[in-house]
């Protein structure tokens, strides 16, 4: 049985608690937030085996603890996984940003070093989609081009992460390398599954380094956000459903024998509700409280380097989480 | 004064371009065939 230790009761904090004390492995959840009342409230909505516990990030992880689980607004989960690895504890946090990404990609050494495996980039995108392309990359004999695309926030703390992310001019996959792009721009309209459908995506550098390593060497790849903001002044019928349900697109070209083809998986989900569940089942494979699922290999890495896909799709699936694939002929 | 009337012609030349290209464009029906199945639990084993 797991004890496990939830920082961040916000958005995606709150949906991963609900599927946390779900899950059997999990003996307790303690609740961690900046806002203790938060903290306390979702603590009190999940039952006896919640509770909160007086912890600040820089000091020593609570005793007993078999995972920590990150949901906090971007930069914060450094000196958490710092903490957790000085406790040889392993972590998953659900950060989207690209400069936590790196700063807890650069802990891989201590990671490794200390033998505790660390999944940085479990919620949407990265996160399921890169557990999207290794599942089709499996199913192809080569993967030369990936395209990840992503519609929605989850809570404000991801919302502003995808305005920095846009704001900045963005990057791609080259040949293996993360390549920075000449300018801003380069907007494509992406098809979603309903009921998003077409938005228009900006390319970004957000999770192209864990891309990289669900498919190394990849000759070329890019991952593009839509801005998820609401707009000032729209017609009633016609506002954008923002923050509320979110959409990733995975087009996967490769090659299977002689012929080379695309493989295109969608999934749709309320944005907190897909982020807090894909970081949930991490946790919890990671403490063994779910085995399968993910390899709890020492390290920092991201989650489609370590995870085994189909059968944390089919867990997913399990909680409300469908993924879909595209049949036909895809455009864009 | 004549500048201002030229101006007046101008914006409503543009403004009436606007809406006959707008009205005329052609828009709603995804570039693609075919569409999305969800993935079942055999998909998976």
């Amino acid at each position: 049985m797991s004890r496990v230790l939830l920082v961040g009761a916000g958005a995606v904090g709150g949906r991963a608690a609900r599927q946390l004390v779900e899950t059997p492995g999990v003996e307790e959840l303690l609740v961690v937030d900046a806002r203790p009342k938060r903290a306390g409230d979702v603590a009190a909505l999940m039952g006896d085996r919640a509770t909160t516990v007086d912890w600040q990030p820089g000091t020593p992880i609570p005793e007993g603890v078999d995972v920590v689980a990150c949901a906090v607004p971007a930069g914060d989960d450094v000196t958490i996984v710092r903490d957790a690895l000085e406790a040889g504890v392993p972590c998953a946090s659900a950060t989207d940003d690209t400069t936590a990404i790196q700063s807890l990609l650069e802990l891989d050494a201590v990671a490794a070093e200390r033998g505790v495996p660390v999944v940085v980039g479990a919620g949407l995108a990265p996160g399921l989609s890169d557990v999207l392309v290794r599942h089709a990359a499996d199913g192809l004999d080569t993967v030369d081009d990936v395209n990840v695309a992503r519609w929605g926030a989850a809570g404000e703390a991801s919302a502003s992460t995808v305005r920095v992310a846009l704001a900045d001019r963005g990057a791609e996959l080259r040949d293996g390398r993360v390549v920075a792009l000449v300018r801003r721009g380069g907007e494509e309209l992406i098809w979603f599954p309903n009921p998003v459908d077409a938005r228009g995506c900006e390319p970004v550098s957000n999770g192209l380094e864990l891309l990289l390593q669900t498919v190394p060497e990849l000759a070329r790849g890019t991952i593009r956000f839509a801005r998820a903001e609401k707009p000032g002044w729209t017609f009633p019928r016609r506002a954008d459903p923002v923050n509320e349900w979110g959409a990733i697109r995975v087009e996967v070209w490769g090659t299977r024998g002689p012929v080379r083809e695309p493989v295109v998986y969608g999934a749709i989900e309320r944005t907190e509700i897909a982020t807090g569940t894909v970081l949930a089942l991490t946790a919890v494979a990671l403490a063994g409280a779910l085995p399968g699922l993910v390899e709890r290999r020492p390290g920092v890495h991201g989650l489609g380097r370590v995870v085994v896909p189909r059968a944390f799709l089919a867990e997913l699936a399990r909680r409300g989480v469908k993924v879909a694939v595209f049949e036909g002929v895809p455009v864009a | 004064m004549r500048a201002f009337r030229r101006g007046l012609i101008v914006v409503f030349v543009a403004a009436v371009a606007g809406a006959v290209v707008r009205l005329r464009g052609k828009g709603g029906v995804p570039p693609t065939s075919g569409g999305w199945r969800e993935l079942e639990a055999p998909d998976f084993r």
